[in-house]
C-alpha cells in the first residue's frame, strides 16, 4: 500500500512533467518482454527468496487465523479439549456482556481523539521540518524516535511514573497551582494518557508526510504564488490535496493501529483496565477474557469480531476516498 | 499494510529465534536415567526470592541427581505466564498457587493428584489437618500448604501514637468495628496519612467479616455464600470510613493488588493496612521495622480469622517429573534446613516440628508473626476450605466494582448486586 501511495505522487509528478511533451510517457510504454522459459525459472527464483516468508505466513498467520475461527465456536479453556458450541460465545457477547459494549466504546473513544491528534501533530511537525534548514536530520530522527520505542513496556512504565499520582506531571501541575492528583489513577483522565502516549508516537506518520510533502512539484507552488495566494491559501489549495493519497494511508494505517492497542493500557493499569474500567481497551478486554478468566474460545470470538469491524471501517474510509483523495493527473 | 509487511522479515526471524529456544528447551531434561531438571516457579518478593533460592541451593547440594530452575515474578505477571506456558505445553514441574486458584487450575485438570504420595515420598502428618483440607479439591488432594497465615492487621505504632489511638494486641484483647471507625477516623482527622488502607477491594476481607456474621464466601457446593445485601451493608460499613479519610482516597485504592510495594504502608499513604501475616517479612523489609500487628475488629465472639494456607504448592499434571518434584515439594515442607532458611517467607511453616524451631529463633518480621500467631492463637478459627472453579474472575470483578464504588460511579447497592451477578455466572462456568 505504501508503493502504491507513493507510485501515484511519483506517477503524478512524471505525468506533469511530461504533459507538454510529444509522445506516451514512459512509465506507459509496454514492459520489455522475456522469453517465456527464462520467465519461468525466473519466477522459481522469486519463489525461493520468498519461501521463508510463505512458510513464515501458513505457520504463523493462516494457520493461527484458521485455529482462531474454529476456538471462536468453542468453548476452549485453553488447558483442555475444546468443545464445539456453535455461535453461543458470540451471542453472549452481543446479548449479554455488558463490559464487551463497555471495552468497544472506551476503545471508540480512544480511537475517534488519538488518531486525529496523532495525524495533526504528525503533518504540523513534518511542515515544519520539510523547510531546508541545519541540523533538519537531526530533528527528523529526534522526533522519529518515540515510534521506534512505540511498543516497548518500558516507555509505557515511564508513562506510568510520569502520571501517577506524585508523579513528575501531577506535582509539576501542582507547583503551578492546578491540583488534578496522578491521571493514570482517576477514572476521567485515564484514557487521556494513553491519547498522550499515542500522540506523542506520531514519527512513524510524520516520516510519511515528509516524504509525501517532497513530491509536491515546486511549479504548483510558484504558480499560485503568482496568481496571489498567501501560505494558507497555498496549504488548503496546493499542499493538502496534493498531499491527500498519502493522508489517506496514513489515516488506515493509524486507524488499524489504534484499534488494536494493548500495550499501554495494559502496562498502565497492570493488565486490569482501571481505574474503574477507564482504560479497558478492547484488545485488552479480549485478553482478559482468554488469559485470566480462561475463556479463550470467547476471546478468539472477540478477535474475529475486531477483524470484521476494522475491515468494514476500513472499507468506509476507502470509499469516502473517492471524494476528497486527489490523484493528479485526474480529470475533475 | 505497509509496516506490516517492513516488520515482517523481522517478526518472522524473531519467531523463528524463539522457535529454536522452544524446541531446544524441549530437547533437555526429560532422559529418563541422567540428571534431571526441574522448573519452580512462584511469585512474591525479593525476599522470598532470596530464602527460597537458599532453601533450593540446599536441596541441590543433597540431591545431586536433581537440577532445579526457578522463576519467580510478581502476582500479576506469574500467573499471565503461568497460564501461557502451560497452555503451551512448556508449564513448571512445582508451582506455587492460592486459594483462588488452586481450584481454577485443579478444576482443570493441570494439577497432580498428590494422594499417591502422601504418607510414601510426601510426608504430611506434621502439617494440620485444616491446612491440608485447603489444598483439596473434590476430595483430592492437588496441592499442599507452603505456609499458615491470619489475616492480621499491619500498623505503624509511631503514627497510632502521635494520633492518641491503641490498637489491641495482648492474647484476647479485641475492638469492635465502631471503635475500629472510630480510631482510623481519628488518625485519618490527624492529617498526615490515612488511617488504613481502603480494605473493601479485595474479597479475601470481605470473607473474614462473612465469617463474623455465619456466612461463608462460597458452599462447599462452590455456589455463593453471601447476598447482594451482605455485600452492600459491608461496603456501607467502610464508606462510612471514607468519608472522615479513615480509610484511603479512592485513587490510592484503586492501586491495591496485595503488593508490598503498591501497600500504602510502604509508599507512606496510610498508617496501617489489612492482609495476611505472611507478607509481614516482606513489609519490614520494605518499610523497615517499625511495624505491629493487631486483630481484625469484630463485633461477634467469632473474630472471622482462620489459618489459612497463604500460598500452596502443587506439581504439575504434565510434568515428566513428578517423582523428583514431590522430592523437592517433600523437602521444602519438612527438611528442617529448609525450614530455617525459609522461615515465615510464606507464613509460619505448615510442619508443627519445623514451626517450633523456627519461632524459637525467629527476629524481625518473622518473630512478629510468630508472636501474633501465639497471641491470636484462640482466636484463630478452623481454614475456610478452598475456592471453586471461577473464583479468581470473582475476586477480579469484586475489586473492579468496588472501584466503581470509590469513584462513585454506582450506588453501593447496585454495585453489590452487580458483583452477585457476575459472580454466578462465572461460578456456572
Amino acid at each position: 500500500m505504501t508503493r502504491s501511495a507513493f507510485t501515484d505522487a511519483t506517477g503524478t509528478s512524471d505525468t506533469s512533467d511530461t504533459s507538454g511533451a510529444a509522445g506516451p510517457p514512459v512509465r506507459d510504454s509496454p514492459p520489455p518482454t522475456a522469453a517465456p522459459g527464462r520467465r519461468r525459472r525466473g519466477q522459481g527464483v522469486a519463489y525461493l527468496f520468498l519461501s521463508p516468508w510463505i512458510a513464515g505466513a501458513a505457520l504463523l498467520t493462516i494457520g493461527p487465523m484458521v485455529a482462531s475461527l474454529y476456538l471462536s465456536f468453542t468453548d476452549y479453556d485453553l488447558f483442555s479439549a475444546p468443545n464445539w458450541i456453535g455461535v453461543d460465545n458470540y451471542a453472549t457477547m452481543f446479548g449479554g456482556d455488558e463490559r464487551f459494549w463497555h471495552a468497544a466504546w472506551v476503545t471508540t473513544k480512544y480511537v475517534l481523539i488519538s488518531v486525529p491528534i496523532k495525524l495533526g501533530l504528525a503533518l504540523a511537525v513534518a511542515l515544519l521540518l520539510n523547510r531546508p534548514r541545519r541540523g533538519a536530520g537531526l530533528y527528523r530522527s529526534a522526533f522519529y524516535a518515540p515510534s521506534l520505542l512505540g511498543a516497548s513496556v518500558s516507555v509505557a512504565l515511564a508513562w506510568r511514573a510520569l502520571f501517577s499520582t506524585g508523579g513528575t506531571v501531577d506535582e509539576g501541575l501542582a507547583a503551578v497551582g492546578i491540583d488534578t492528583g496522578g491521571w493514570v489513577d482517576q477514572p476521567q483522565y485515564a484514557l487521556l494518557t494513553l491519547v498522550a502516549l499515542a500522540a506523542w508516537q506520531f514519527g512513524a506518520p510524520m516520516v510519511i508526510f515528509l516524504a509525501g510533502l517532497k513530491q509536491v512539484p515546486k511549479e504548483l507552488y510558484e504558480a499560485a504564488a503568482i496568481d496571489g495566494a498567501g501560505q494558507g491559501r497555498r496549504f488548503l489549495s496546493v499542499t493538502l490535496p496534493m498531499l491527500s493519497p498519502v493522508i489517506l494511508f496514513n489515516l488506515v494505517l493509524e486507524t488499524i493501529h489504534a484499534f488494536q492497542a494493548f500495550t499501554g493500557a495494559f502496562v498502565v493499569s497492570s493488565g486490569r483496565g482501571g481505574p474503574s474500567d477507564s482504560t479497558l481497551l478492547y484488545p485488552l478486554y479480549l485478553y482478559q477474557r482468554g488469559f485470566t478468566d480462561f475463556r479463550m474460545g470467547y476471546a478468539s470470538a472477540m478477535a474475529w469480531v475486531l477483524l470484521a469491524v476494522v475491515a468494514v471501517l476500513t472499507a468506509l474510509v476507502f470509499r469516502s476516498a473517492r471524494r476528497w483523495v486527489f490523484y493528479a493527473g485526474e480529470n475533475r | 499494510m505497509g509496516r506490516v509487511s517492513r516488520r515482517g522479515p523481522a517478526g518472522l526471524l524473531v519467531s523463528l529465534v524463539s522457535l529454536a529456544a522452544v524446541l531446544s528447551g524441549c530437547g533437555g531434561g526429560d532422559s529418563g536415567d541422567g540428571p534431571v531438571t526441574l522448573r519452580f516457579v512462584w511469585w512474591g518478593n525479593e525476599d522470598r526470592a532470596k530464602v527460597t533460592e537458599a532453601a533450593v541451593d540446599a536441596f541441590r547440594a543433597k540431591n545431586p541427581g536433581i537440577e532445579v530452575e526457578t522463576e519467580y515474578s510478581g502476582y500479576d505477571a506469574y500467573f499471565q505466564k503461568l497460564s501461557t506456558q502451560v497452555a503451551g505445553g512448556a508449564g513448571p514441574d512445582l508451582l506455587q498457587l492460592d486459594r483462588a486458584t488452586i481450584g481454577e487450575y485443579a478444576g482443570r485438570n493441570v494439577l497432580a493428584d498428590l494422594g499417591p504420595y502422601l504418607g510414601g515420598a510426601l510426608k504430611v502428618d506434621k502439617i494440620p489437618a485444616n491446612l491440608l483440607e485447603g489444598g483439596k479439591v473434590d476430595g483430592r488432594q492437588h496441592a499442599v500448604a507452603a505456609g499458615a497465615t491470619t489475616q492480621m492487621l499491619i500498623y505503624v505504632p509511631s503514627q497510632f501514637r502521635a494520633a492518641g489511638v491503641t490498637a489491641p494486641s495482648a492474647p484476647g484483647e479485641t475492638w469492635t468495628w465502631a471503635q475500629f471507625t472510630e480510631a482510623m477516623n481519628r488518625i485519618g482527622a490527624a492529617g498526615a496519612v490515612a488511617g488504613t488502607t481502603d480494605f473493601g477491594w479485595a474479597i479475601d476481607w470481605f470473607e473474614v467479616w462473612l465469617h463474623q456474621h455465619d456466612k461463608s464466601l462460597y458452599t462447599p457446593d462452590g455456589e455463593l455464600g453471601f447476598t447482594a445485601d451482605d455485600l452492600a451493608e459491608y461496603w456501607e460499613l467502610i464508606g462510612t470510613m471514607r468519608a472522615g479519610r479513615g480509610v484511603s482516597a479512592a485513587e490510592v485504592t484503586t492501586k491495591m493488588d496485595g503488593s508490598v510495594q503498591n501497600s500504602g504502608i510502604v509508599t507512606g499513604q496510610t498508617a496501617s493496612e489489612v492482609g495476611y501475616d505472611s507478607s509481614v517479612t516482606g513489609y519490614f523489609g520494605a518499610f523497615g521495622p517499625d511495624l505491629a500487628l493487631a486483630p481484625l475488629p469484630s463485633d461477634a465472639e467469632e473474630s472471622g480469622m482462620a489459618a489459612l494456607p497463604p500460598v500452596s504448592f502443587g506439581v504439575a499434571q504434565r510434568s515428566k517429573n513428578k517423582d523428583a518434584a514431590v522430592k523437592l515439594l517433600d523437602f521444602l515442607l519438612n527438611d528442617p534446613e529448609a525450614g530455617e532458611l525459609l522461615g515465615a517467607s510464606r507464613g509460619v511453616p505448615p510442619n508443627e516440628e519445623v514451626r517450633a524451631r523456627v519461632c524459637a529463633g525467629a527476629t524481625g518480621g518473622s518473630k512478629a508473626v510468630c508472636d501474633y500467631e501465639v497471641a491470636q492463637q484462640d482466636r484463630i478459627g478452623p481454614a475456610f476450605g478452598a475456592w471453586p472453579t471461577g473464583s479468581s474472575a470473582v475476586k477480579r470483578d469484586f475489586q473492579r466494582t468496588y472501584d466503581d464504588v470509590i469513584f462513585d460511579r454506582v450506588s453501593v447497592a447496585d454495585a453489590a448486586k452487580r458483583v452477585v451477578q457476575d459472580a454466578e455466572q462465572s461460578l456456572g462456568s
